[in-house]
């Protein structure tokens, strides 16, 4: 079945033509409706988003194949934040993944079997690949330095990169950017972001100066780098658990 | 039937942690106003239903979707395991239409199930609309089918969102759903499910019938991990100057 790591079977959803997903454009009556009942309906949840950053995260079993996403996170407590991916800022924009942070104290608490499927976050925030667009660096300065020094777990769902116009498959585990040469983000892919958001990732590097990673350098998080490892996921079909009969 | 296993975010575990500091959380405040939030602001709806794990239906969780469309046929939702503020992200679903469900590979097909049965039996509903307005939606949304991801197994006590990410199914005959659990969501929300359903009787579902081989095609499905060999780090032959 659909491993995370394979290509899918040919359907007109991994045709990989065009940008658009597959389906009619919504129709006004749907967004009327969609708008008059979000207004008697508390979102509180949603509210909770503070965060926006924008990045470049790397497949787990393909670290070579690069992806600008987008991050909503809600900032739970000083030590983990909840995040939505999306791969762009824009209306249109598709939800691709959910990912978490964890402080470096709580990711120690993990086992190393779970350290394994996180990665570090320092390079690319002293690199500039980690933006926060819109909001000057000196407002965002505390929240850099604490993702500096944090880890995440990113779950995607939607290998858009590869063209499909429906989320296919299972979901990829992502590793984020390092610097070792699959790990360094394509520079036109970097290109590309700044123009779109009137940014230089070069001019920020600067300001990035004196933001430090970890305390101390976990050997076993961005696993890939030192164990020329990924992950990647499999369906297997196995006997259900049932309260009633199924379907 | 085994005793619900059913959390909710009053009484679960706490994200362990400190309180988030002030620096940080002014930083926050400063940086909403001024950024882009257009995906989140595309999310216009609340529904609350209920899933189980696709290998174990005596595991069953509430689930608060909040949904956008991204067009007429197809809607992307961020699943919480509560309405509040201090509720957790726990998963994610993608619900499409009859007709961009069909074009999908057979294996990908169950990895997908059906909502006539959720919606029509009254388990799925949106928290504060009134009914005869949420049935304009809902009965769109009982001819559709849904592809769930949990990556947080808050039904277990885990404290963080530790582990594999696990494919989640949704209910689909009487007696699946623990009579305790839909009793609890029903005095929190102030819904009857029963009262409910005989006004959905009218609903239809997937114009085709339920495809045979959705709902993971009767079959219990679970993900594992698999390592991968990397090919070499330094792949890139050096150049030399």
């Amino acid at each position: 079945m659909a491993s995370s790591d394979k290509i899918p079977v040919a359907c007109p959803a991994s045709s990989g033509d065009g940008k658009e997903p597959m389906g009619d454009p919504t129709k006004t009556t749907t967004t009327i409706l969609d708008k008059g009942t979000a207004m008697m309906q508390s979102m509180k949840p949603i509210r909770q988003m503070s965060v926006h950053v924008c990045s470049f995260a790397c497949y787990s079993h393909d670290p070579g194949r690069h992806m600008e996403v987008h991050i909503y996170g809600h900032r739970v407590n000083q030590d983990f934040l909840q995040c939505a991916v999306y791969d762009s800022n824009s209306s249109k924009a598709h939800l691709i993944g959910i990912e978490y942070i964890v402080s470096e104290k709580l990711f120690e608490s993990l086992s190393p079997e779970e350290q394994k499927l996180w990665h570090s976050h320092d390079y690319e925030i002293q690199i500039a690949l980690l933006v926060t667009p819109r909001v000057p660096e000196v407002v965002a300065k505390p929240e850099l330095k604490n993702l500096a020094k944090s880890y995440g777990k990113f779950w995607c769902t939607w290998q858009i990169d590869r063209g499909d116009r429906l989320p296919l498959g299972v979901p990829s585990l992502m590793v984020s950017p390092q610097d070792v040469n699959l790990g360094r983000i394509k520079p036109e892919l970097v290109k590309k972001r700044d123009e779109e958001h009137g940014i230089s990732t070069e001019a920020l590097k600067p300001s990035r100066d004196g933001i430090s990673g970890p305390e101390k350098k976990n050997l076993v998080a961005d696993y890939w780098v030192r164990f020329r490892k990924g992950f990647a996921l499999d369906v297997v079909e196995t006997d259900m658990k049932r309260t009633a009969p199924f379907p | 039937m085994e005793k619900a296993v059913h959390l909710s975010t009053k009484n679960g575990p706490k994200v362990p942690g400190e309180p988030t500091k002030t620096g940080t959380s002014m930083v926050d405040t400063a940086a909403s106003a001024v950024q882009s939030f257009a995906p989140i602001n595309q999310i216009h709806q609340h529904l609350c239903a209920f899933h189980f794990y696709a290998y174990d239906m005596t595991r069953q969780v509430e689930a608060h979707h909040f949904c956008g469309h991204i067009n007429e046929d197809m809607r992307q939702c961020l699943i919480y395991d509560g309405p509040d503020a201090n509720a957790r992200l726990i998963g994610l679903e993608y619900i499409v239409t009859e007709k961009l469900f069909m074009t999908l590979p057979d294996d990908e097909k169950k990895l997908w199930h059906t909502h006539e049965w959720e919606v029509k039996g009254g388990f799925l509903f949106m928290p504060g609309v009134p009914e005869a307005i949420q049935r304009q939606d809902l009965e769109k949304v009982a001819k559709t089918y849904g592809k769930v991801y949990h990556f947080w197994q808050v039904d277990l006590g885990h404290q963080l969102p530790i582990g594999l990410p696990n494919i989640m199914m949704a209910v689909t005959r009487d007696g699946q759903l623990y009579p305790e659990m839909i009793k609890e969501t029903e005095k929190q929300f102030g819904v009857s499910m029963d009262k409910e359903r005989e006004s959905r009787a009218y609903m239809k579902g997937p114009d085709h019938g339920i495809h045979p081989l959705a709902n993971g095609g009767g079959k219990g499905l679970t993900l594992e991990v698999r390592e991968v060999d990397i090919k070499p780090v330094e792949s890139v032959p050096r150049v030399f100057v």
